[in-house]
């Protein structure tokens, strides 16, 4: 187990490498970037970006101490705010952006597969079709439609919840925003479950479980469940990373002083430095994702060697 | 003849079946994959049914253990032990399944759940009809695995399907179907997917739970020459009807319906006899 | 028979087996009511987008201070209502629509043939360059690709050519891998064989015969595609990364419209629903197609 999570650390590095890399060449190249020869910045920023970066030294030895430097942590000063580094800034955003999506992914995988397994079991009933008709509209209602519209009738006509700020994570400053995110995510994850569970209810080792004579209700636990999850367990990082760009809409729209704010204001501003630490955080937290979806799948399914 | 029959089916009747109908619903209409079969089956029989490939064989079998897929459905009548297992609810068949009849299914590759052990999925058919504890299960699982000549071995008991090769599949398949010492084990081409030695033990097999523990058994094969070494009565089906039906012997020596004529024609001169 | 009657008659069975699957495929796609009802809609819209602007009495850009925030009505003509500049909703919305249909078609266009190309090559080479090729693909995987995007917008400035380019680059990777499986499929089949038994170069039995033989898969995968650049291009637009004024797009207007639903909720509804019902049409088509050639039985 461990020999097989080092192996898959090891095979991730190359593609994080690349990915620091990416964001170390943009911060170079980009016109209006840290380190074209054009700026007109204000002194202290100028001193700061200079001490940062040892502009002075080599290219690759500049590269090779950015590393260092994000190994523990340290992604360098804003380059915007001036007061600020980015790790402070993301620090300040995690909080909303973590609460954000962590419980968007716990509701969206749990209600998804839910309704997934209830429509495959109740195959072409009034359940299964108005659970599918709801999920269509999540899937063609992309978030930045869905988002205002929610607040615009729960908050302003309804007036039932808060429409925006995040008032120290009141829950009810939480419902809108999170239900905008995990909507579109429950609809594609009840969707697939539906299908891999048809196909596993259709299959001869559950025509063999019914020949035992078992409850149906047992045979859904134990024979299904665990073969028809596998779909849902390889979706679990593109869902995250479906809720991360999402997350960037739905804090904008519900005025959440998250992650994605702090990037889109920092893309929007030319920010170079805060938005590769952004990219830099959400790549390593898909990669971790990915290595918990190898686990996972080898945990589920006995002919993944691991 | 006919009365001498009549008398046996009485004393001793396990399961019969009358003017059975299964249908299908599919894209392109209804099709009728069974007509009107009869047939009834002994205590201690085996009953051998032959036919090509698509001649409604095995859902007959499905249909009157209500296995048939979602599309299909069927009518007439299952009587198994003065109880009619199609107009059954599921609870009641429910009692029945696994029980007192096992099930052998046609292809043993893909029979078995592939993320449980095969202790598992021996012992809870125990636990659940016998209401064994679980250790209790799996010390009758270690018996009947024996039944089936595999190594009474722990080893065997926590590993996956995927780790056996196709001939322990099927003698996993036959040690589920023993679980609960059924009156009746209905076997699908038990034999087809293997090698001839296997063949042969797996049928060896058949033949000691007939008649070494008087198990009744239903042989679905489209081999002629496994069915004449087993069965004590022969059905011959084609296009989801039953064109002859008789004791083996009968039916192999003076075969009526052209189509069993045929069939006949087909083994292999060694077998015959 | 010599060679060039070999190469025909491998042609014709190609060909013939080819129709009498596309007839089937089309006689169940047209009997599916949802994807009929679909492709209809679809192509209304995109009519009434390319040509409506022409036969509105206002402009897209023709700004009237006398008529701000005016609610939908029949008898100012603005039957969508007017936005906080008095321009008129619908003729926005239907130059939206061309933008984000277009950039929808392009970008989709751009990424099939990177795809394509890419799967192909991988494919039928196999070997040390198909496992570095397919390596890179999965080093590409785990990438947040939208913020992927939203850099390269960032860096190379809010160019709307940039944006199918951008868009293009980063959604060919699915394509990719469908293709490139399907040609390790189709290298084994007799006709690749013998053709190449024949001698035909490399790329003449690429474009002519594996490219051809892909159309199924990448038809089906170009009606999910299409809809997933047009939510890209929305989000972008949305955040203001995406298309500048003065030209519009659907994203452009949702953004407008939520920014301003408290006084003209019609500024936010009616993009929207145009967005939504392209996006429904899209899908309803694709699951057509999908089930149309490769029909499965439940
Ligand atoms: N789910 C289904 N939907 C539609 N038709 C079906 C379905 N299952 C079986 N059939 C049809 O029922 C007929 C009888 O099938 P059956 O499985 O009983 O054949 P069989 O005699 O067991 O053949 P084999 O020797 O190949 O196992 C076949 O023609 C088959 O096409
Ligand atoms: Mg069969």
């Amino acid at each position: 187990m461990i020999k097989f999570i080092t192996k898959r650390l090891i095979i991730a590095i190359p593609t994080l490498l690349i990915i620091i890399a990416f964001g170390f060449i943009m911060m170079r190249v980009a016109p209006g970037g840290p380190f074209t020869n054009e700026r007109a910045l204000p002194p202290e920023i100028e001193r700061n970006i200079q001490e940062a970066y040892n502009l002075n030294k080599p290219i690759y030895e500049q590269f090779f101490i950015y590393i260092k430097n994000l190994s523990v942590g340290d992604f360098g000063p804003s380059f915007k705010y001036k007061d600020f580094t980015v790790k402070e800034l993301i620090i300040s955003g995690l909080p909303v952006s973590a609460t954000l999506g962590l419980s968007s992914i716990f509701i969206s995988l749990i209600l998804g597969s839910f309704l997934g397994i209830i429509a495959a079991i109740r195959k072409n009933t009034y359940f299964d079709y108005s659970i599918m008709g709801i999920s269509l509209i999540g899937i063609c209602v992309p978030s930045f439609v869905m988002a205002p519209i929610l607040s615009l009738f729960f908050g302003l006509y309804l007036g039932l919840l808060p429409t925006s700020g995040w008032n120290g994570g009141n829950i009810f400053n939480l419902i809108l925003p999170i239900t905008a995110l995990s909507l579109p995510q429950i609809a594609v994850i009840s969707r697939m479950m539906r299908s891999s569970t048809i196909e596993v209810l259709n299959s001869n080792f559950i025509r063999t479980a019914k020949s035992k004579g078992l409850k149906s209700s047992y045979i859904i636990r134990k024979h299904v469940i665990r073969a028809s999850i596998l779909p849902i367990i390889e979706y679990l990082a593109p869902a995250s990373a479906g809720l991360m760009t999402g997350s960037i809409i739905v804090e904008q729209i519900f005025g959440l002083p998250g992650i994605g704010r702090y990037f889109v204001v920092g893309a929007l501003q030319r920010d170079y430095t805060l938005v590769s630490g952004v990219m830099i955080l959400y790549a390593s937290l898909l990669i971790i994702l990915i290595l918990i979806t190898d686990i996972l799948r080898a945990y589920l399914d006995p002919r993944v060697k691991i | 003849m006919q009365s001498i029959q009549k008398n046996i089916k009485n004393s001793d009747l396990l399961l019969e079946v009358n003017n059975l109908n299964v249908f299908f619903d599919t894209a392109d209409g209804k099709i009728q994959a069974v007509k009107d079969v009869n047939l009834f089956i002994n205590k201690g029989e085996c009953l051998g049914i032959v036919g090509e490939s698509g001649s409604g064989k095995t859902q007959t079998f499905f249909s009157i253990t209500g296995l048939l897929s979602s599309n299909g459905y069927c009518n007439g009548s299952a009587i198994f032990k003065d109880f009619d297992l199609i107009s059954a609810s599921e609870d009641k068949k429910r009692e029945y399944l696994g029980k007192s009849i096992g099930f052998i299914f046609q292809d043993p590759m893909t029979s078995l759940t592939p993320h449980m052990k095969i202790g598992e999925q021996l012992s809870e058919i125990a636990t659940f009809h016998d209401n064994l504890s679980k250790s209790e299960a799996l010390k009758r699982a270690l018996n009947v695995l024996d039944i089936v000549k595999l190594p009474k071995s722990r080893n065997l008991i926590n590993s996956y399907p995927h780790e056996l090769s196709g001939g322990m599949k099927q003698r996993i398949m036959i040690a589920i179907s023993l679980m609960c010492s059924p009156e009746l084990i209905i076997a699908d081409e038990p034999t087809t997917a293997l090698d001839v030695t296997t063949q042969s033990e797996i049928l060896n097999i058949f033949n000691d739970l007939q008649k070494g523990m008087g198990i009744s058994i239903v042989l679905i094969s489209h081999n002629i020459g496994v069915i004449a070494e087993t069965s004590d009565r022969v059905m011959v089906m084609k296009g989801g009807k039953v064109v002859e039906k008789g004791s083996t012997f009968d039916v192999l020596t003076s075969p009526k319906d052209e189509y069993t004529k045929h069939l006949l024609s087909c083994i292999p001169p060694w077998l015959e006899g | 028979m010599n060679k060039q009657e070999n190469i025909k008659a491998i042609e014709i069975s190609k060909t013939l087996k080819g129709r009498s699957l596309w007839v089937d495929a089309r006689r169940r796609l047209f009997l599916n009511k949802a994807a009929v009802i679909s492709l209809f809609t679809l192509i209304i819209i995109s009519i009434v987008s390319v040509f409506g602007p022409f036969f509105l009495q206002y402009n897209f850009s023709d700004t009237d201070w006398g008529s701000i925030y005016q609610p939908p009505s029949f008898e100012t003509g603005h039957y969508l209502g007017t936005d906080g500049n008095g321009r008129d909703l619908l003729v926005r919305i239907l130059h939206g629509g061309r933008l984000s249909l277009s950039i929808g078609l392009i970008a989709t266009f751009v990424s099939v043939f990177i795809g394509v190309l890419y799967g192909t090559i991988a494919g039928f080479f196999g070997g040390k360059l198909d496992i570095f090729m397919m390596r890179i693909v999965e080093i590409l995987y785990a990438m947040p690709y939208l913020i992927f995007v939203i850099i390269l917008m960032v860096v190379f400035g809010r160019n709307i050519y940039f944006l199918f380019i951008a868009i293009g680059a980063v959604e060919w990777l699915t394509m990719a891998r469908i293709v490139r499986g399907q040609t390790i499929s189709l290298k084994e089949k007799e006709f690749i064989e013998t053709s190449k038994a024949l001698g035909q170069s490399n790329t003449l039995i690429i474009v002519k015969h594996i490219i051809p033989n892909l159309a199924g898969p990448i038809i089906v995968y170009i009606t999910l595609m299409v809809p997933s650049v047009i939510i890209l291009e929305s989000f972008l637009s949305f955040l203001g990364l995406g298309v500048q004024e003065p030209l519009t797009s659907w994203g452009v207007l949702i953004s407008e419209g939520s920014r301003e639903m408290e006084t003209a909720w019609w500024l936010l509804i009616f993009p929207g629903s145009f967005m939504v019902i392209t996006l429904a049409s899209l899908n309803f088509i694709g699951d057509g197609l999908r089930d149309a050639i490769d029909p499965k039985e439940y």
